[in-house]
This record gives structure tokens, sequence and C-alpha cells, in this order.
């Protein structure tokens, strides 16, 4: 039975079940991975997954359920604790589902893994950080081929369906010398293919040779007020606090310190942030929103101003604002006109961040962490790798204090982002 | 077909190599109140057969989300063969895992009729209400239940068998309100235990409890100080005493984190605490008392018992899966879990612990003339250098022996092995913490236990 044939027959069954409204997803996944363990490439999986989601509305109460088996006794018994859940949730005008659209299908990415390949990939980037850099330890190295083949249907008519292929690639890395260890170290990319070796994605190659300075690092030489230069695999830790606030929790709940900022500057006018899910820049998109809409790109911050809420069905109905045209993710910080080499040449006394470790922000946006595998950086030039380094600061202020965004960017596949040169962060 | 009605035993003469076959469903419950509104109301089962496969040094996975024979063959066949891919390639014909035969069965469901949805959403409204009620000042609140169950039932060619099922029961609350400057101001906790919604929550009392608790705090909170960063003498309330026995020393003695080339590798048989200090990852039980998650026979089917890490300041042992004790030449512990049928089993901490002392909490806040109480933590990372960074939602600053004013959130941090050495009290209770969900790869229900400490600590801040 295709997923197409299976979420039709849930629909019938929710609306046999009395659900006014109602909506089904069926997907077969596939996963297929090598994995190298300290340079031991000892773990070749296969997984084979089935995933059912379903969710109804009753008298304007809604309920959600998901299983992965597809027999029909257990999707009717499914159908049954859907009902019994939704009539023991609350009533609300707010929860709907996704209107009628054309019927559409999508499809991207290699249809099946090159197992070959793949091996021979995982021993080349094994053998290249030997040879290279003989302190790294190449903790783990992973390449994952998944495909999901999904359908999408709802009640008012909704039918997408899709396939997606494409490969997943990890390393996490430290090195080691005599006794002093670097911080430990992770990056990784979503491609569609592996026509490279994998130390040439993103910045493999560089992260590799910065651990290797990083078993030396010293104190940063007093507590200081200044720039932070944030590297892009370390933004999502400061633009997550923007984005999380933008969504349905945070505004529904009316925490969000930006509830009533759409149209207002949010960040300096250098920053543009874009969320693409569709479009081919990035290979981890989506083509269908949790609620069940096709999914559009968006402009969510341009020059600076708040351009766009990121709001599902239920918290547009809640909060009367416009429902988003996608689910957010997919980021894209549009490139800056500063070279790599100028954003820190403007450095009088900062700090370039890598990694951010850190507790999790409050509503007001106040946050202090660790900044791991990160360098001290005085008049223009990077000094010296730093350790046990707390930065500290206010990520509402930190987004209006941009001074310089790179030119150069690395998309990972799931997102892009470049360098970006922050000011008044305490580092002690 | 039931895990429980299925026989795996039958299924062992299609085993060609060292393999492991398991069959695992994943239970969980979602419930979610905003404001008063039911926004979340979500169920999840997900379930299927692993098997693994050890040829040549090389191991096999494979995972089917059926339950069927023909389901559980291909897997143990896909698994082989995978095995097999690489084996061929770069086999270790010399690759052995240490033997280990256990049988192990435990069963943590309730022995009560089950509460049905519209109960267990009444009972949170009651919460809701109480709130309510009795916390005038709160401008939104969120209410939540979240429960996992994970049954598994093992069988491995060494003859190892078990069928287990560990419950998890957790209420969370977040309170906001608002300070003079208008800005929110938020406080939240999770509470629970192993079990099931009927034996973990029989009533509200412990719930008003914590209610209560975290209101008196947050109104504390509306008028925090910043802290000062830098150095100081902090107690780490009991509640926090867990997570740092879990980020800061439990992750780096993790075996596949010392074989990878955690600090801890080079300290084995040194003095890297203060001699008050003993760490112990328990199994499943301590002082004759259930721990949060019990573990008593793992996912490699090896007899969990409990790992002595830290024993009077000394750095005794690590925690083992079968590779690693087998690198390291070390007893086996138990400690390799899986977290979904689809996932390989990752040396995981269970129960991790240290050990109360004999000081009153009293006089540990009188001995500090300038420094912080910490309490409640919000999450917590580890590195392999030792160094760890936790935070934290909720402290006091403690000013000649006494508490003072409420401090803002912040971000703990420290060396580990450094901090350790720099403890000096701790008190005499023992408090156990069951709502940690650990993130190495995969997510993994963790206990946390430990009594208040008295040590020095970075604390980020102004």
């Amino acid at each position: 039975m295709s997923e197409k044939q299976l979420a039709s027959e849930i629909l019938t069954g929710l609306q046999a079940a009395g659900f006014e409204r109602g909506t089904a997803r069926v997907s077969n996944d596939e996963l297929h991975e090598l994995q190298a363990e300290n340079g031991d490439l000892n773990l070749f999986r296969t997984n084979f997954e089935t995933e059912i989601g379903m969710s109804g509305i009753l008298d304007q109460s809604r309920a959600s359920l998901s299983i992965n088996k597809i027999e029909k006794s257990v999707v009717g018994e499914a159908i049954d604790n859907l009902k019994l859940m939704a009539l023991s949730g609350t009533p609300d005008p707010a929860f709907d589902i996704a209107g009628n659209q054309p019927a559409e299908t999508f499809s991207a990415g290699p249809k099946q893994p090159d197992y070959e390949l793949m091996y021979d990939r995982i021993n080349e980037v094994e053998a290249h950080a030997k040879a290279n850099y003989p302190i790294l330890n190449l903790r783990s190295a992973g390449i994952t081929y998944f495909k999901r083949q999904s359908a999408v249907l709802n009640t008012n008519g909704v039918e997408f369906q899709s396939v997606r292929g494409q490969y997943n690639v990890s390393v996490s890395f430290s090195s080691k010398q005599e006794l002093a260890t670097s911080s430990m170290m992770y990056t990784g990319f979503s491609s569609f293919d592996l026509d490279k070796p994998i130390h040439e994605y993103t910045n493999v190659d560089a992260l590799f040779r910065q651990s290797t300075e990083q078993v030396l690092t010293e104190h940063l030489p007093g507590k200081f007020v200044g720039d932070m230069v944030i590297a892009p695999s370390c933004l999502p830790s400061f633009l997550g606090f923007l984005t999380a606030r933008l969504g349905d929790a945070a505004m529904v709940s009316g925490t969000s310190v930006y509830k009533d900022k759409l149209g207002a500057e949010v960040a300096s006018p250098l920053l543009n942030l874009h969320s693409q899910p569709v479009g081919g820049e990035l290979c981890s998109g989506y083509w269908i929103t949790g609620d069940g809409y096709k999914a559009e790109n968006s402009v969510i911050v341009e020059n600076g101003i708040l351009k766009t809420y990121l709001l599902g069905i239920y918290g547009a109905n809640k909060t009367g604002m416009n429902r988003a045209v996608n689910g957010g993710g997919c980021y894209v910080v549009a490139p800056g006109e500063t070279s790599y080499e100028a954003l820190i040449g403007q450095v009088e006394n900062g700090i370039l961040i890598n990694r951010f470790s850190g507790g999790r922000p409050n509503d007001r946006g106040d946050f202090s962490g660790i900044a791991k595998n990160s360098y001290y950086v005085r008049d223009g030039k990077v000094q010296f790798p730093i350790k046990e380094t707390t930065v500290s600061g206010n990520l509402i202020e930190l987004l209006k204090s941009i001074q310089a965004i790179s030119r150069e960017c690395l998309n990972n596949g799931s997102s892009s982002y470049p360098w970006i040169r922050v000011g008044g962060i305490t580092a002690s | 077909m039931q895990i429980s009605e299925i026989d795996l035993e039958r299924f062992s003469n299609h085993f060609s190599a060292y393999t492991e076959l398991r069959l695992h469903e994943n239970t969980t419950q979602q419930i979610s109140l905003l404001n008063g509104d039911v926004v979340s109301n979500a169920r999840d089962t997900s379930g299927g057969v692993s098997s693994r496969v050890f040829d040549q040094g090389s191991w096999g996975f494979s995972s089917n989300a059926n339950f069927t024979d023909d389901a559980i063959l291909s897997t143990i066949e896909a698994s082989t063969r995978n095995a097999a891919f690489l084996a061929t390639r770069k086999g270790d014909s010399e690759a052995r895992l240490p033997a280990a035969k256990a049988q192990a069965s435990s069963d943590f469901r309730t022995g009560k009729p089950r509460m049905s949805q519209d109960e267990i959403i009444a009972f949170l409204r009651a919460c809701d209400q109480y709130v309510v009620e009795t916390c005038p000042e709160i401008v939104s609140r969120q209410v939540g239940f979240s429960a996992l169950d994970m049954e598994k039932k093992l069988y491995t060619s060494d003859g190892s068998c078990g069928h287990n099922v560990n419950t998890r029961s957790l209420i969370s609350i977040k309170l906001t309100t608002r300070n003079p400057q208008g800005e929110p101001i938020e406080l939240g906790e999770g509470f629970g235990s192993r079990g099931q919604f009927e034996d973990v929550f029989p009533d509200m009392v412990e719930v008003k409890r914590k209610v209560d608790e975290l209101y008196r705090h947050l109104m504390n909170k509306k008028d925090a100080v910043k802290p000062v960063s830098g150095y100081h003498d902090v107690i780490l309330a009991s509640d926090l005493a867990g997570i740092l026995a879990h980020e800061a020393i439990g992750h780096t003695t993790e075996g596949d984190l010392v074989k990878a080339g955690s600090v801890a590798g080079d300290f084995l048989g040194q003095r890297v605490a203060s001699e008050m200090v003993t760490l112990v990852d328990y199994a499943h039980t301590y002082e004759g008392e259930t721990l949060p998650v019990p573990v008593y026979l793992d996912d490699e089917g090896v007899a969990s018992r409990d790992c002595v890490i830290i024993e009077k300041g000394i750095l005794k042992n690590f925690m083992h899966n079968k590779d690693t004790a087998q690198h390291f030449n070390m007893a086996l512990t138990g400690n390799a879990r899986a977290f979904s049928y689809t996932d390989e089993p990752l040396v995981r901490m269970r129960n991790t612990a240290i050990l109360p002392g004999k000081d009153k909490f009293e006089d540990m806040v009188a001995s500090i003339e300038s420094g912080y109480l910490l309490m409640r933590w919000t999450n917590g990372q580890a590195d392999s250098t030792s160094e760890f960074m936790f935070g934290v939602q909720m402290g006091y600053e403690i000013r000649d022996g006494k508490l003072g004013k409420a401090i803002t959130d912040t971000t703990i941090s420290g060396v580990a092995f450094d901090m350790l050495k720099e403890i000096t009290m701790l008190s005499d209770e023992m408090t156990w913490n069951c709502s940690g969900m650990c993130g190495k790869k995969q997510p993994m229900p963790v206990g946390m236990g430990g009594p208040a400490v008295k040590t020095k600590m970075f604390i980020g801040g102004e």
C-alpha cells in the first residue's frame, strides 16, 4: 500500500469516527549509515521505519497521535484513542487545518545510497586527518544516506506527496598532545552528492587545523568588554533566541519580547535573515509545513526590520496575526560587504567564537556561556586559542550591535551563514 | 503482537556471529496547558526490532518497525550482511568481545487501573487552577505532563535474555511574572519520578508544594541582581549536585569518551578530588531504594552493576560497554543503552551521584563570607578537557554567612578535576532527580543525585 493510499484510509477512518477535520501523514524512511570511531570504520547500519501521524478536530477540540505500525487493527485502535484524546481536550476556535490547495508531488536528491562511495569517503577523510594532522583524533566520522517518501492528506482536500534523499555527514574530533587536550569540536553538512572529499566541504579542514592549535590554550589577559566575531557554526546559538520568540509558544503566551515589533527595528540594518525551505540553495529544505501548507520562502528580518512572525495556524488564529508562509528553519543570513580578514582586522579587543556552550537564555535575552574552540583577537590579529573563557551579554542588544557581516558564507545544507561581528560583549 | 508474547530464542539458529536481538517500544505522552488552554494533546508509540552483529571487529546493525517473524529474520540477515560488508574489507580476525551471560526482568508499569486521558487532563487543570488561585502576580503559566514508557526484550548469542519495562512521569510548571521594569521573569521546574502517572501523582500534595516554592522564588527573582562574573565560593543546592556529577565528571569517565582521548584517561588511580568525594554511577538501587532509572540488564546483555568512579577522591573506574571494557581490559559495568529500536547501544550513565557528607546545609551557608547559593539547573554540557558548564535559573547572594538578594539567570563553569579538589563541605542530605534527559548522540533518561556541595566555581555575569 502506498503512503497516499494509507493516508487516505486514515482520513476515511477519522471522518467515520466523527472528526470534522483531520490530517494524515504517512512516511516511509530508509537510513543507511557508515560510521567510524577513533579511526576505525566499525558500524554499518540500515534502518527501515514507517511513521504515521494523525491529528483531528472534534467539536473544536484537537488531538494528535503517531504510531509506526500499518496493520489495520493498530491504525483503527489509534483512531479510537485519538477520539478519546480529543474528547478530553479543550474546545478552542483557533484549532484548524490547512485549506484546500492543488495536489502536488515533489522530489529531490539521490534515490539510493552509494555504499562504496560512502565507504571510500570515510576512509579518505580518516587518511587525510592522519596525514595532515597527526595529533588530531577523529572521534567519529559518519555518512548517512536518508530517504523519506511521504504523503500528507487532509479533509479539506490537501494532497501532497514527496520523496527526498540526501547524504548527511558528521565529524567530531579533538586533538591531544602529551597531556594537553583540546576541546571537542564537531561539524557536519547535508548534500545531494558526495562528489568531493569530506574535508573539502564547508570548513571541515579549517576546523581540523584549528583543533590541533587548540591543545595549547591560554587564559584571556583579563576581563574586558569588547567585540565578538561569531563564526557561522556558532551563529544559531545567538539567532535562535530571535526565531524561537517569533513562534506560536512565545507569541501565544505573550512572553515574547518581540510581540509588538512587527515592522520595527529588531537588529542592526546590516542584518537580513531569510527562511528558505524551497528553492534549492539548501538541500535540507522542506516542501510542506507542519500544518499542511505548501511552504514558501520568506524574509524574516530585512535591513534590521522584523517582517514576519513564524506563526502556524493555531498561533495566527490565537493572536489575530498572519500565518507564516513556512515553518521556519532553513535560515539564510545574507552576506555582507566586509571580507573575513577585514572583519577580524577591525577588532581592537575581542574574541573569535567558534562554539558556544551556554545556559539557556532567559526571556529577556540575557545569556552567558563558555567560548569553546575560540580565539583571543587583539589589534586586528588572532592571537591565541583561549580557555575557560565566559562571554555574556544580552541577545536583544547583540543583534542591534552588529558591526559588520562577512562576504564569505558557509552553506552546510540546512543553513547558510556568514561571520558576524558584534560589540558590547563581556569576556572574562 | 505484544513484545511479551514473542520468543526471541527461537531465532538464535539464524545467528552466524555474536548477535544482539532486541525488541523495543517507546510510548510517549505529552499534554501541555498554556494559560489554561490545552495546546498540545499528543501520544506517540514507536517500536520495532533491531539486530546488531559483531564480525571480525565490525558491527552490522539493522532495524525494522515490525515485530513479525519475517521482519525479525530480515533484520538479522541485514545486520549480518552489513557486518560482513565491513569485515570483508577490513576484518580483524583477532577481534573479540568479552562474553557475558545474564538474565533480568523488571516491570515498572502501574498495577493500578489506568487513568483516562480525561482524568489526567482534569488533574492538570486542577494544577493550573491552583496556580491561578495562589499566584496573583503571574502573567503567563504553563503546565505540562510528559511520560515515557520504554519496553525492551533482549536475546544475545551469549545466552543473555531479559524483558524490562522502565517508566517515567513528569509534570513541568513554568511561571512568568514581570519585574518593575515590565520585563518577563520566568522560573520553571520539571518533577516526577520513575513510574506511571497513577503511581507518581496520586494526589496534588507534591504539585502544590512545588508551585508554592516556585512562586516564592519567582517573587524574589523579580528584584534579582546580576552576579559578579568570576571565581566565587558557591554552594550548589542538592538538586544541582546531580548535574555536577553527570556533566562535570560522568561524561569524561564514559569509556567511549576516554577511548577517544578524554583527559580522564590520564588520571586513573590518581587523586582527582577532595578526599570527601565519592562518586558512583548506580545501576538500579541505592540504600535499598530503587533509583529513578533502574537498569538490571543492559542492551548488550550485561548484568548492570554499580560503577564506583571516584572513591575518596581517587579516580577508580570508567563506565563501559563491551568494546571499551575489552579495550581497557577492565570489568564490564553494564552501561550500554539504546534509546530507540533504531539505535545502537552507547555507553550511557544510569543514576550518577555524589555521595552525601556530614555537614548541615545551614552551616555551609554560614561558612561563606561572600559567594552564591545556586539552584535549579536548565541545561549542561561537558567536554573532553573536563571543562563543563551548566545553566542556572535561580540563586541567591551569600553575604557574611547569610542569604541575600536573588540573582539573575547565569551559567556556571569550571574544570571538573580542579573544581572537585576545591570541595570542602558536603551536606548530609541526598536528593535524586529523575527529569534529566542526556543528549549524547541519542536522548536518554538518566537519574542524578547528590547533596549540597560547597566548592569554588566560575560564574558568568557582569
